[in-house]
């Protein structure tokens, strides 16, 4: 089961935030936060970009943890597995959430 | 023993009951996939010539061969039959059929829940055909949109024959995805880790997933269309605080990684025959590996690509955008695998090569139109004109129909032990080749010119005409194709000569065994040190029949195989099967009582038939059960193994984790309806909020953490040997303390056909209600249990399996409690 996890983890989270921060703009945009002024942008646009980071960089943790030998496994198949998933994560989780960096409208 | 007497040994064990009322019985996992595959065949029969009316209607302007009630019944039945009743049917079959074989075990994990998932199937896909032969086809479109499938637009029954007829065969698929996962992740031949495990079943495994991930949102969505259609509550009647959209999103949830379900199982097929045919090895096993789980996750977040044109925000388009071209990477690092593997190997161009390259065309043409339609300006181009209807089946037909017709002539001599007569389907092939491409090619071109989905005929003035007429002649063209298939095989079935074993002398276990397959699989099973193993010991067919395995000393009328570590393979404990039973048929039958009770309206029927598969399952459980410990079992090769239900892991406690996983998604899309309606929907706030109690809160919390904490404690006292009750009734009681809460809150509602908010809180107090009833069942059973002598410190299976239900009860209860009660406090 932990073998499972390990191989799934990246993407899980993946799946996690895209749903959060697709629920985070709807969110946003119910509130009003595109109204609510702050240095550089608005509330909505720095609450999604902060999002955006924070999970780009909590998907670098896990790469980087699946690699140490504690939180990794003895078997070559599923390390390598496992890394690639999270390489795939962090790819997706920049690419597929990307368009909140860039484009932060409610309409 | 020698080989022929083992054989006749395990085939009295294993065979299934003689003549056809063995069909009703049989548990057998090649018996019901095979039953599962006919099946399958025969709805695409019909599908087919549901789609040769369709074709003969649009072949002219202005005609009059069906009238537009009929037309819309066609199409409706034809998406239907193919989508549910051919496409998920035949990889379920397929699957069945093969993976134990495959795996190197006897059968699968819960082969009378096989049995139960094919009498589902067959008997919803018989409700659907019986309405077609009655005239009150579902019409509404195979994705059944509100408001038109909505009671104001559709008032008959049609609709409600989709609702439920659809969701009684969904319960086949999530049988088949529970068998599926628990048997490829803990029944394999002992020392076939992960990375050892053939392709397919990694397929298998992650389609599995995705079916109990991706069903339950469409289970969900039908639920509450046929409640509001059957009762009135508006979830998606947007001047009551319901929206249409919501059913979208949930079909779509589902919808969107249906295609990948669909188009995975095949792409497993096509990984397992190309190195075959090429005579050398899978070229990027691992990456293969890696771009199934990344194409499945990814597949879950495209679903709004489906809604480009229904004016959600500009944001979400973008971000569906950027996710559905991402997609395309992993299903193209299986594409050059594939290459790959064909250019270092020396292809040979048998008969499953050439639906192979039917397969590369066709759908590199479906995925390239896949990734146009991904872009968001083209979408609102083309979307609902038959441009879409082309590109669909590019890649369902593509991606699923040429690969399995690939594998039929693949596996075929091993389900037949005969090899191929005549040059019939290279002949077939080509028919359906041409056939298939100027249909569909003309459709694209047709869409382009303007041509909307769904209608039943046309103006002469709109020049769509030959073109249409071109796309009419050659889907017969394809037809005559597909019908030359089937004489192919009739003719290999019955008329050609024996083949000898393993003919295309591939390296997978599948081929390892007798052709056709012993009832049993394997007369004793193997140990595995590689990929593929008939490479590594060219003859181990030959010592597995001799015994020279695991398991191979049959004893006295018992079903047994191994189960192993998931990762490892590492054997973990003896399985013993229950034998042949018409519970699953009984079952099945029942549960169609219930579902045939809510569509006909006869509603005093539907407790009854509760109850009548409520007490099926008791005797289904109770006949597992046994009155004395067993201990230690030799499995053969020096291994003395405990029995599965001697432990706290039973093949009953990962079935039910995985079962949880489907439920639990069920009730994530219950909540993100829920989220919806509030935030998307018009008409909010309600009028009338549900009346908080911090008492009711508080206590209902309290009652499902008691519950959850006490039969753990149950279980903890039982591997001690301690008196039990005084754990085991308080559970019960703190259970049916959390079923008076949600009796009360039901009781207390805001009358639930005046907002959609009422009618949410609704399901979510049913839903919870409905757990905190069966989880009570459960107690009560186990209490039975313990009271006949059934548990022991040793047989301790059961109590696992209750505390896993008892922990998701307590979960659902306090989340489905702070749904309801925390609105009114902040409001």
């Amino acid at each position: 089961m932990k073998e499972l996890l390990r191989v799934l983890l990246p993407l899980l989270v993946w799946l996690a935030s895209f749903s959060a921060i697709y629920g985070l703009h709807g969110l946003g945009c119910a509130l009003g936060w595109t109204e609510v002024a702050l240095p550089v942008t608005s509330l909505f646009r720095w609450v999604l970009f902060l999002a955006w980071t924070a999970t780009i960089f909590f998907q670098l943790l896990l790469l980087l943890a699946l690699r140490t030998q504690r939180f990794g496994t003895t078997s070559s198949f599923i390390r390598r597995l496992s890394i690639t998933n999270s390489w795939t994560a962090l790819i997706a989780t920049f690419w597929t959430l990307y368009p909140i960096a860039v484009s932060s409208t409610c309409g | 023993m020698n080989a022929l007497r083992r054989h006749r040994k395990l085939q009295a064990i294993w065979a299934s009951d003689p003549g056809w009322k063995g069909w009703t019985s049989s548990v057998n996992h090649s018996d019901l996939g095979r039953m599962f595959l006919f099946t399958a065949f025969f709805f695409f029969l019909v599908g087919g010539v549901l789609a040769m009316l369709i074709r003969a209607q649009l072949a002219t302007p202005d005609s009059a061969f069906v009238d537009a009630g009929a037309f819309a019944q066609f199409f409706t039945m034809h998406g239907t039959i193919m989508m549910f009743l051919f496409a998920i049917p035949a990889f379920e079959g397929l699957a069945i059929y093969l993976l134990p074989k495959m795996l190197g075990t006897r059968d699968l994990a819960f082969p009378r829940l096989t049995a139960y998932g094919y009498w589902c199937y067959a008997f919803g896909g018989a409700l659907l055909l019986v309405a077609m032969l009655f005239g009150i086809a579902p019409n509404g479109g195979w994705f059944m949109y509100p408001p038109l499938t909505g009671p104001l637009y559709s008032p008959g029954i049609n609709t409600d024959v989709w609702l439920i007829g659809i969701t009684f065969v969904e319960i086949s698929a999530i049988c088949a995805a529970v068998e599926f996962t628990v048997s490829i992740l803990k029944y394999r031949a002992p020392g076939m880790s992960l990375d050892k495990m053939p392709i397919f079943a990694w397929y298998a495994l992650v389609t599995s997933l995705m079916i109990l991930t991706g069903f339950p949102p469409l289970i969900l969505g039908s639920v509450l269309l046929e409640v509001e259609r059957a009762f009135g509550l508006p979830f998606f009647q947007a001047d009551l605080g319901g929206d249409s959209l919501l059913w979208q999103h949930l079909f779509w949830l589902f919808g969107h990684p249906e295609v990948y379900i669909i188009f995975l199982p095949a792409a497993g097929v096509i990984s397992t025959v190309i190195p075959v045919m090429a005579r050398t090895t899978l070229l990027g096993y691992g990456w293969i590996v890696a771009s199934i789980m990344a194409l499945a996750f990814l597949s879950f977040g495209l679903w709004v690509h489906h809604m480009f044109t229904t004016g959600i925000p500009l944001m979400g388009l973008a971000f569906f955008s950027a996710a559905s071209t991402l997609v395309a990477v992993p299903t193209g690092v299986q594409i050059f695998a594939w290459i790959g593997t064909l250019w270092k190997g020396r292809p040979e161009l048998h008969m499953p090569m050439l639906h192979i390259l039917g397969f590369f065309v066709t759908f590199v043409i479906g995925g390239l139109t896949g990734v146009m339609v991904a872009v968001v300006p083209f979408d609102w181009q083309a979307h609902d004109t038959a441009f879409i209807t082309a590109h669909l089946h590019y890649v369902l037909f593509g991606g699923f129909v040429f690969p399995m017709l690939a594998g039929i002539y693949y596996w075929l001599p091993l389900v037949s032990g005969r090899k191929r007569l005549f040059r019939l389907g290279e002949l077939a092939f080509a028919l359906i080749f041409l056939g298939f491409h100027s249909t569909f090619l003309a459709m694209h071109w047709v869409g382009l010119l303007g041509q909307r989905r769904r209608i039943e005929t046309y103006d002469a003035e709109t020049g769509w005409g030959t073109i249409n007429f071109i796309s009419s002649v050659s889907s017969f063209v394809m037809a005559i194709g597909l019908a030359l298939v089937l004489v192919d095989i009739i003719i290999h079935a019955f008329v050609a000569e024996r083949s000898r074993r393993n003919p295309w002398q591939a390296g997978t276990l599948e081929w390892a065994g007798m052709s056709p397959p012993a009832s049993y699989n394997f007369a004793s099973l193997p140990e595995v040190s590689d990929r593929t193993p008939l490479y590594d010991t060219p003859d181990l067919a030959n010592r597995l029949a001799m015994g020279d395995g695991y398991l191979g000393a049959p004893k006295a009328a018992r079903r047994e195989t191994l189960m192993v570590d998931a990762a490892s393979g590492r054997p973990e404990a003896l399985v013993i099967y229950p034998g042949n039973t018409r519970l699953p048929i009984l079952m099945a039958a029942m549960t169609g009582g219930f579902f045939l009770s809510i569509l006909l309206k006869l509603f005093w029927f539907t407790p009854l038939a509760l109850a009548g598969v409520a007490a099926l399952a008791l005797v289904w459980v109770w006949q597992l059960g046994a009155r004395a410990d067993q201990g230690l079992q030799e499995a053969g090769r020096g291994a003395p193994l405990p029995l599965a239900s001697e432990g706290d892991r039973s093949p009953g406690w990962w079935g039910s984790i995985f079962l949880l996983v489907a439920n639990a998604t069920f009730f994530g899309s219950l909540l993100f309806g829920y989220a919806f309606l509030w935030t998307v929907a018009p008409g909010w706030p309600p009028a009338q909020w549900f009346v908080p109690s911090w008492a009711e809160l508080g206590f209902g919390t309290g009652a499902a953490l008691t519950g959850a904490v006490a039969q753990h404690l149950s279980a903890r006292r039982n591997r001690a040997g301690a008196a039990l009750m005084t754990a085991l009734v308080p559970a019960l009681l703190a259970t049916a303390a959390t079923v008076v809460v949600f009796g009360l809150m039901l009781f207390r509602l805001p009358p639930p056909d005046g907002h959609a908010y009422a009618a949410t809180l609704l399901v979510l107090g049913a839903y919870g209600l409905a757990h905190a009833l069966l989880v009570m069942l459960m107690q009560g059973f186990l209490i039975l249990q313990v009271r006949r002598g059934y548990t022991s410190p040793r047989r301790r299976a059961a109590f696992a399996v209750v505390a896993l239900w008892t922990d998701y009860l307590a979960a659902i209860t306090v989340l489905i409690l702070l749904a309801v009660h925390l609105p009114g406090m902040i409001m």
